[in-house]
């Protein structure tokens, strides 16, 4: 219950389909005012599933998140730390991070009807009115000193970095990418670009899974920011380069993704 | 010394770094006696050593310590500690593996141990006197710990030599700074790693 009442005294930041997103803070002490915040991602109990059906599916998919974060970090993958995990009550707790989502800096504005942004209770972030749309009279990019370019060749090595590990994200959107803001950066050499929302993460070493997981993407971008082709070429670019060797195979693999869909043909 | 508060547990934990510590061994025949020891006196013995001692080596940073402790705090408030009391639970949830005995001499103190951090959780923890009485050491401020800190043995026991993540890096800090995330993370996925 303990986690419970600690969710109670959080701050709600988002919420989607499968979980709600808290602010929340642990270990404050008593003699500095240094306050750490984490995040805090609580898989709610779903209504339309049968309750013992709910608590292992719940259970398995807080569990394989972390695994799928820990593994990310071992292979070099920027993703957000874990701090804390409570299988029993659904709630995963992870490094918080100070920055904007990709799809916002690029001017994709806020998440569509599914998933609604609370309170973007964030220092840095204030850029969002309730809205969503940007009313920052200082253009993101220059803010977080990055280029677009820039940015996809940072999601592209990212990617290649997590397939080379074997770990399918399984949701890749440019809603699921957060650029670091300056401010909160721990250092020049640190990653900008954080991968975010492993819930659907799996563990494949597949060329088809890879080969679906950039095309996903692929269809993220197109359907969320204009002008995307030259984008996602870049992004594929630094993927290439970072993958290797492997990249014909999941270069060829993705054309066909392309010409069929995501899901395999069941004919034959 | 340095008091957190968790108030959704109702408990609090003191954590203090000692340095120079120079009766190691003593302190760990304490233990072993206070653990052996039944009846009224043991009682009184184990009191005198209610904390969890840990090496200070070994700890990379004070929040792998402070997730450490999260997760002790949240197994016993779930009835589920592996171990007998929740500051052998710190112990354990340092270690990498499942080995309880393994947890204990690797992160426990020993005979070599010359930093040390003790931890205590209680609804009011007790004064900083009652770690003096037990260990003879310098009260230091955590600021010291990266000068503690050995980099070399945690890199073994959690297995990070051959991983992508840190072989590329040869800027040591950096190699650091992200062996320290990959521990803490280690740490706080622990009720569910495999």
């Amino acid at each position: 219950m303990a986690t419970a009442s600690l969710i109670i005294n959080s701050t709600q930041i988002s919420q989607g389909a499968e979980a709600k997103v808290y602010k929340s803070y642990v270990h404050t002490s008593f003699d500095s005012d240094a306050k750490v915040p984490i995040l805090l991602k609580h898989r709610f109990k779903k209504q339309y599933r049968h309750p013992s059906l709910d608590t292992s599916l719940t259970r398995a998919r807080v569990a394989g998140e972390a695994r799928a974060l820990l593994r990310c970090l071992r292979s070099g993958v920027s993703v957000p730390g874990i701090r804390m995990v409570d299988a029993t009550e659904s709630v995963l707790g992870i490094e918080w991070i100070e920055g904007k989502s990709v799809r916002m800096l690029l001017g994709g504005g806020a998440e569509g009807e599914d998933e609604q942004v609370l309170d973007p209770d964030q220092s840095f972030d204030d850029t969002t009115d309730a809205s969503g749309e940007s009313v920052s009279h200082l253009d993101p990019l220059e803010e977080y000193q990055v280029t677009i370019d820039g940015v996809m060749g940072l999601i592209g090595s990212e990617i290649a970095k997590m397939h080379k590990a074997d770990v399918i994200h399984g949701d890749l959107t440019t809603s699921n990418m957060i650029i670091r803001h300056p401010f909160a950066a721990k250092g020049p050499s640190h990653t900008k670009l954080v991968l975010i929302d492993f819930g659907l993460a799996y563990t494949s070493s597949l060329v088809e899974d890879k080969a679906v997981d950039l095309y996903v993407l692929e269809r993220a971008f197109a359907s969320t920011h204009p002008d995307s082709e030259p984008m996602f070429f870049a992004v594929l670019e630094a993927y290439k380069n970072g993958t290797g060797k492997d990249w014909t195979a999941v270069e060829r693999r993705l054309e066909d993704v392309r010409l069929r869909g995501r899901k395999r043909s069941m004919v034959g | 010394m340095e008091v957190y508060d968790y108030p959704h547990f109702c408990l609090q934990a003191a954590v203090c770094l000692l340095t120079d510590v120079k009766n190691g061994p003593e302190i760990r025949k304490k233990i072993v006696q206070a653990a052996t020891c039944q009846g009224e006196e043991g009682n009184a013995l184990r009191d005198a050593v209610n904390f969890a001692f840990i090496d200070a080596r070994l700890i990379t940073s004070i929040l792998h310590l402070q997730t450490a402790i999260y997760y002790a705090l949240l197994a016993q408030s779930q009835e589920c500690l592996r171990t007998k009391t929740v500051h052998s639970e710190i112990l354990w949830a340092l270690n990498p593996s499942n080995n309880i005995s393994e947890a204990i001499r690797r992160y426990g103190l020993s005979d070599s141990t010359t930093s040390l951090f003790v931890v205590e959780i209680g609804a009011i923890p007790s004064h900083l006197d009652k770690i003096n009485a037990i260990v003879d050491g310098t009260v230091s401020p955590f600021a010291r710990l990266p000068e503690i800190t050995d980099w070399g043995t945690i890199r073994k026991y959690h297995k990070l030599n051959n991983e992508l993540a840190i072989q590329h890096i040869e800027d040591t800090t950096v190699a650091n700074a992200m062996i320290d995330e990959i521990v803490i993370s280690t740490v706080a996925m622990k009720s569910v790693s495999q």
